[in-house]
């Protein structure tokens, strides 16, 4: 991986620049120069080629209907006006991406034309040719080299470029990108990439360009806004406000300004034609239930699975408790629908946009009073955590912002770097149950195990420090006891269809196993005991990794509230 | 080669015994000290490395590591001195791969290392240059060095997976679909039918004609499949079956399969063949072999369960590095009891073994014959006993055996990159001569072309043989060992190129004995380059076979894949050298090839126009890497037999002083009976690194 590390480290510190914080306007050609020259070691390219090689082999794996969803927007953004965009419903999949995502598609449509006119065929649905396959799934694999140049840059100008090439390794062959991205079939890589470059302007000094490109992120997918308060914070703190408390006219200016300029680049065309209330209701469907189909492991997974725990109590020993009797039909078996509880209070979308905020909050108080890098990386983490923790129908797959950022702070000290695993591991898992045919699953759990292996190990040597005292020693045993869980769970997801289906012969050929977009059968034809038990794997993928997912937050929010502001890891130097 | 080589050889310290003067010791055979510590070998001319102290100490030390470096007990890494970041070039470690043992010499082999060592230090080979190296570096370096070997079997298991997500042969084409339904047919055929009628049942649609042992294996996987879900291996109703579980089942098989017999067998060849290079430089070896694109792509894409056939060829030759002669002799009537392919091996094989018992002379010679002649018949009654009198009438051996070889069927089928196809182009066989003509020129034309290898390994054996045998002489390795991979390369590809009825996938035999040899090599060497070379293009010529069964993302990522986990560069040859040319020329027709079939179509009257051209390019490869066999293999005889009666005795007779006392405190600190194996590989990696 960063083999050459030893060697090439005296050359490494070359760009000049990227890390002494210049205030205002980076000399332009400085950083331009610096992203052109391609200074690209062999293990870097080792792991391009890698990567890429898997990434072919996975053409023909499964692929989820994103994969459709992604070709009717080449589609429809190639065959139609612009102004058609947001209205077209020839497909159910519509087009519900802000704009740049859908002048992106339209920019890959063009050679999608040329090499097969019926990727771009609007009435040609659920076309799943070989040409169709292989051109998006190669567009996915070079989108995504923006995430591999931004990870260089950040090997780059780092304070410990051995430690920081692991990270960013990792982060280029995260599982979570390779199954979602390449089997599942999205284009996170690509934004996660632009994500990631505005954090590295934020840690370059630039912090103009770290808010424009966050803009422009957000005008590629709105899911991103869950991390918009701490950007927002942390601009206004440390970019338009000077340290003394004085407002930077200049500063801020010049970022509303360029904000409002990206906004309208890629609302321009919608608020001319008078489009925006459709476009904004195609954005912001707010029909859909407190769960997505399976679980996301978060707050709401706990207490939904809390109430099912309660619903058998009842319904066994015939406590006195209310029973919602809706409720008791809609038992969240995994399909889609609105969440009703049968025993607990339902939760309703304020309540959940409330508690996003207080626990955003807790955290940005301490941004406003802290601006420095570290403290952004890690308000931004939690930003992004707590809306996943505490968000209204959460997808599993925005775990992923936070576990972006979190491995940037992973080399930080042992705190971090445990939480950065234990947060990993349960988020890594939890995106299993997106990816459910046979062969494909053994690859992700090969895979994943690896990756672990190659983080944990290297990592866990440069960071370790021992437990200091009798609680902490006990925390580091049961978070160990834990990760050690996730196996045991693996082999039990894995054999309890096979031992279902076994025991209820008839009905063995048709066990459903969850799938993302949940099209099983009605569980009417099983019986009763079949259908109950049948998602008791997701169930318990989801309550397992929740429970870990809300630990590594509640973990990381202490650590960050309480660290000495002596200690200087790494990245305080920035 | 006579007494002058001896007096040139190092002395034998107390036990000097009475034995004819051209063979290696004889005391070796009580102390198994094998013979190939030839590249330690060459450091007898290298005063410094011969300095009595440190020599001992690291005797003492090495002794007790490599003594349980056998396939037994393969860990020896625990201690910090075998586990050390040595490059296995390093003198250091040349050093520490000395034993302390009478090992002694042809002195004719001394003289060639003479002129490799003049010819210059032996070049860097820095960890820069290959992607697998900079990995295993890197694991060292993080404290997971012994993460290697597990997280390399994890890693490719997991491209393996990856490559059975793609599609296979014959995948919904019916009514005959291809070798996966032909695999599953058989399972469905031999669970629900008795074993009588197994040769026999519908042989028009895809009818067993594999050896008895593939029959029993599809019966086990059969059972297994009846037991998981009966319609995947129903009969007759089944036949095409493709749903989900089915072919997840049967890519789970060959998965199986491959993990418990072809990767043990891997792992086994690198501590023993390589038993005395480095930690490294194996696990490097096993990266190597794990991932060789051919057989990724045939067994894991087109389906095919080579990988066990191979496998148990592979234990035969690590069994008889080990001296288990016998044993291995069992290994390799499994591997033909699996394929009828592994005949291709035969020679070699067979070759080895008489060399053997030629070597070990009247009394213990013809003892292990009669033993080998025994185990070996008896494996293959074992083999065949369903099919034999007392359990079906006499007649009934007959099917097995006109199913197997199917002399009925054409010269050569389709379009395979080999003698006949190739010459068929301007020369028309079929319309020239009879078939039963035709396969019997196949035939002289196959022993012709083995025939130099068994001659040249029954040279080696007579010239070196043992006058006065001892006792215990089976467990002793025999200088025609390090023959063996030539042997086996050049007899496989001369049946790839001349035999009856080849098929382009048979190209992966010849390819198992070269990529052995090309995985312990170092870079810049010939034996590197012609490895390379000739894995690269068995893969491109199987690219129609590939390209029509819809494995071509597949074949360009594994070969991109392997070539960078090499770090190959054809440029990085030595330069202007026949390999380099050569490869050069290959790579770029091969190159051209695939550009013009993106372009064009072929012509309406030549609509197999880029097979053709594929064959034209991809034959002429594989005579010379046929011919490069050979000539490696005279070569080595040379070497190990010599010339006849030159014997350059000067190049060492100053240093037999030195040596005397050394070898002495060595052997009596270690005492009798605890030689350490020696890696054949090492010395022939010396040997044709310069030599060619």
């Amino acid at each position: 991986m960063e083999a050459a590390d030893s060697t090439a480290k005296p050359v490494r510190r070359v760009p000049s620049g990227t890390l002494k914080p210049t205030t205002t306007g980076l000399p332009c050609t400085v950083w331009r120069k610096n992203w052109l020259r391609l200074e690209i070691e062999s293990s870097e390219y080792d792991l391009l080629f890698l990567s890429t090689c898997l990434k072919l082999l996975l053409f023909p794996a499964y692929r989820s209907t994103d994969f459709e969803v992604h070709r009717n927007w080449l589609a429809i953004t190639h065959s139609l006006p612009i102004s058609r965009w947001y209205y077209d419903t020839t497909s159910e999949w519509t087009l519900d991406y802000p704009p740049f995502f859908a002048y992106f598609e339209k920019l890959l449509s063009i050679p999608a034309s040329f090499v097969d006119p019926k990727i771009v065929d609007l009435n040609n649905l659920n076309y799943d040719a070989w040409s169709a396959i292989a051109y998006q799934r190669t567009t996915v694999i070079l989108s995504e080299l923006v995430l591999g140049a931004v990870l260089l840059r950040f090997i780059r100008g780092s304070v410990d470029p051995s430690t920081q090439r692991i990270i960013s390794a990792s982060l280029f062959l995260h599982p979570g990108f390779l199954i979602v991205d390449h089997i599942h079939f999205q284009y996170n890589g690509f934004m996660f990439g632009i994500l990631l470059w505005s954090i590295l302007m934020a840690r370059n000094g630039n912090k103009l360009a770290s808010g424009i490109l966050f803009a422009v992120l957000l005008n590629f997918k709105h899911i991103y806004m869950y991390l918009a308060p701490a950007y927002f914070i942390y601009l206004l703190r440390s970019f338009c406000i000077s340290p003394s408390g004085k407002l930077e006219i200049k500063n801020f200016l010049s970022l509303a300004n360029a904000v409002i300029a990206v906004f309208i680049v890629s609302f321009g065309p919608f608020i001319v034609m008078g489009q925006i209330p459709q476009v904004l209701s195609r954005l912001f469907p707010f029909t859909r239930g407190l769960n997505h189909a399976y679980w996301a492991p978060n707050a709401w997974a706990l207490v939904t699975a809390a109430d099912r725990v309660l619903l058998r109590y009842a319904s066994r020993s015939g406590a006195g408790l209310d029973i919602n009797i809706s409720g008791l039909a809609s038992t969240s078996r995994g399909l889609v629908g609105d969440t009703v509880f049968a025993v607990l209070p339902n939760i309703k979308p304020v309540h959940t946009f409330i508690a996003t905020l207080a626990f955003q909050s807790i955290a940005l108080v301490k941004l406003w009073f802290t601006p420095t890098y570290k403290s952004f990386l890690t308000a931004l983490t939690l930003c992004g955590y707590a809306s996943y923790l505490f968000g209204w129908h959460v997808h599993e797959k925005a775990i992923l912002l936070v576990l972006v950022p979190l491995s940037l702070l992973a080399a930080e000290r042992h705190a971090y770097f445990r939480t950065f695993i234990i947060a990993s591991v349960a988020g890594i898992f939890s995106l299993f149950p997106l990816i459910f045919t046979p062969g494909e699953s053994i690859f992700k759990v090969i895979y994943s195990s690896l990756w672990i292996l190659f983080v944990y190990v290297p990592l866990t040597r440069r960071v370790y420090e021992f437990p200091r005292s009798p609680a902490f020693a006990i925390i580091d045993t049961l978070e160990k006891i834990y990760l050690a869980g996730f196996p045991l769970l693996q082999v039990f997801v894995t054999l309890f269809p096979v031992l279902v289906a076994r025991r209820q012969v008839p009905v063995a050929a048709d066990i459903c196993v969850a799938s993302p977009n949940f099209t099983c059968p009605e569980p009417a034809l099983h019986p009763e005991g079949v259908t109950a038990m049948e998602f008791l794997p997701l169930m318990l993928t989801s309550v397992y990794c929740a429970v870990g997912l809300i630990w590594g937050f509640c973990r990381l929010m202490f650590v960050y509230l309480n660290e000495e502001s002596t200690y200087q890891g790494p990245l305080s130097r920035i | 080669m006579d007494s002058e080589g001896l007096s040139a050889l190092p002395p034998d310290g107390p036990r000097k015994s009475p034995h004819r003067v051209r063979t290696i010791s004889v005391n070796s055979m009580r102390s198994i000290p094998a013979i190939a510590a030839l590249r330690s070998h060459s450091e007898y001319e290298r005063p410094e490395i011969l300095a009595p102290t440190p020599r001992q100490a690291v005797v003492g030390n090495r002794h007790l590591l490599e003594n349980s470096a056998t396939w037994v007990n393969l860990r020896h890494s625990d201690s910090p001195e075998s586990s050390r970041a040595v490059s296995p070039t390093s003198p250091g470690r040349r050093f520490s791969s000395l034993s302390g043992h009478p090992v002694r010499f042809p002195t004719t082999l001394s003289s060639l290392q003479e002129t490799e060592h003049a010819a210059g230090a032996p070049p860097d080979r820095g960890p820069e240059q290959a992607m697998a190296r900079r990995w295993i570096r890197w694991m060292h370096k993080r404290g997971m060095k012994g993460w290697v070997v597990p997280s390399a079997l994890l890693a490719s298991t997991c491209v393996k997976v990856c490559v059975s997500l793609g599609s296979y042969s014959g995948e919904g084409i019916p009514p005959m679909f291809g070798d996966y339904e032909a695999q599953r047919h058989w399972m469905e055929l031999t669970i629900h039918l008795p074993i009588r009628r197994w040769y026999t049942y519908d042989t028009h649609y895809w009818g067993l004609d594999y050896p008895p042992l593939t029959a029993y294996v599809s019966w086990l996987c059969g059972v297994v499949g009846h037991w998981l879900e009966p319609s995947w291996v129903a009969l007759d109703t089944s036949r095409g079956i493709e749903t989900e579980g089915s072919k997840i089942f049967m890519r789970s098989t060959v998965i199986i399969l491959d993990a418990l017999i072809y990767v043990p067998a891997l792992l086994m060849f690198t501590r023993i063949w390589q038993g005395s290079r480095s930690k490294r430089t194996q696990n490097l070896a096993l990266v190597t072999l794990l991932l060789q694109p051919a057989l990724l792509l045939v067994d894991f894409g087109h389906f095919q369960y080579n990988s066990v056939m191979l496998g148990f060829a592979l234990l035969a030759i690590n069994l008889f590095a080990l001296g288990q002669d016998l044993a291995g002799a069992v290994c390799f009537v499994l591997s033909l009891g699996f394929k009828q392919m592994a005949l291709y091996y035969s020679p070699a094989i067979g070759g080895y073994l008489i060399a053997k018992c030629i070597y070990l002379g009247f009394p213990n010679g013809g003892k292990l014959f009669l033993r080998l002649a025994l185990v070996t018949s008896m494996s293959f009654l074992v083999l065949f006993l369903p099919f034999l009198p007392p359990f079906a009438p006499i007649s009934s051996i007959f099917d097995p055996m006109t199913r197997i070889f199917p002399f009925g069927r054409g010269l050569f089928e389709d379009k395979v990159a080999n003698f006949w196809c190739a010459s068929n182009v301007v020369f028309k066989w079929r319309k020239w001569a009879s078939s039963a003509f035709l396969v019997k020129l196949s035939a002289a034309l196959t022993a012709l072309g083995f025939l130099p290898t068994v001659l040249v390994s029954l040279r080696v054996a007579w010239q070196t043989q043992l006058i006065a045998p001892r006792q215990g002489g089976s467990t002793l390795h025999i200088p025609v060992l390090p023959l063996l991979p030539y042997a086996l390369l050049t007899s496989s590809m001369s049946f790839f190129l001349f035999s009856f009825q080849v098929h382009e996938k048979t190209i992966l035999l010849p390819l198992l004995p070269i990529t052995l040899l090309l995985s312990g090599a170092p870079m810049d060497s010939t034996v590197f380059g012609w490895g390379v070379l000739a894995n690269n293009v068995a893969v491109f010529s199987m690219w129609p076979l590939l390209k029509r069964e819809g494995l071509g993302v597949q074949y360009i990522a594994l070969t991109i894949l392997w070539n960078r986990l090499l770090g190959y560069n054809p440029f990085r040859l030595p330069s202007k050298s026949f390999i380099q040319l050569l490869s050069l020329g290959v790579y770029a027709a091969g190159l051209g090839l695939h550009i013009l079939e993106l372009l064009i179509l072929p012509p309406g009257r030549y609509p197999d126009m880029f097979a053709v051209l594929n064959v034209l390019i991809s034959t002429p490869v594989f005579c010379l890497v046929w011919l490069w066999s050979i000539k490696c293999g005279v070569e080595m005889t040379w070497a190990l037999g010599g010339l006849g009666n030159v014997s350059p005795r000067h190049t060492r007779t100053s240093l037999v002083g030195d040596d005397e006392k050394p070898f002495e405190s060595a052997t009596s600190s270690i005492g009798p009976g605890q030689g350490r194996r020696r890696a054949p590989f090492d010395f022939e990696q010396d040997l044709t690194t310069d030599q060619t």
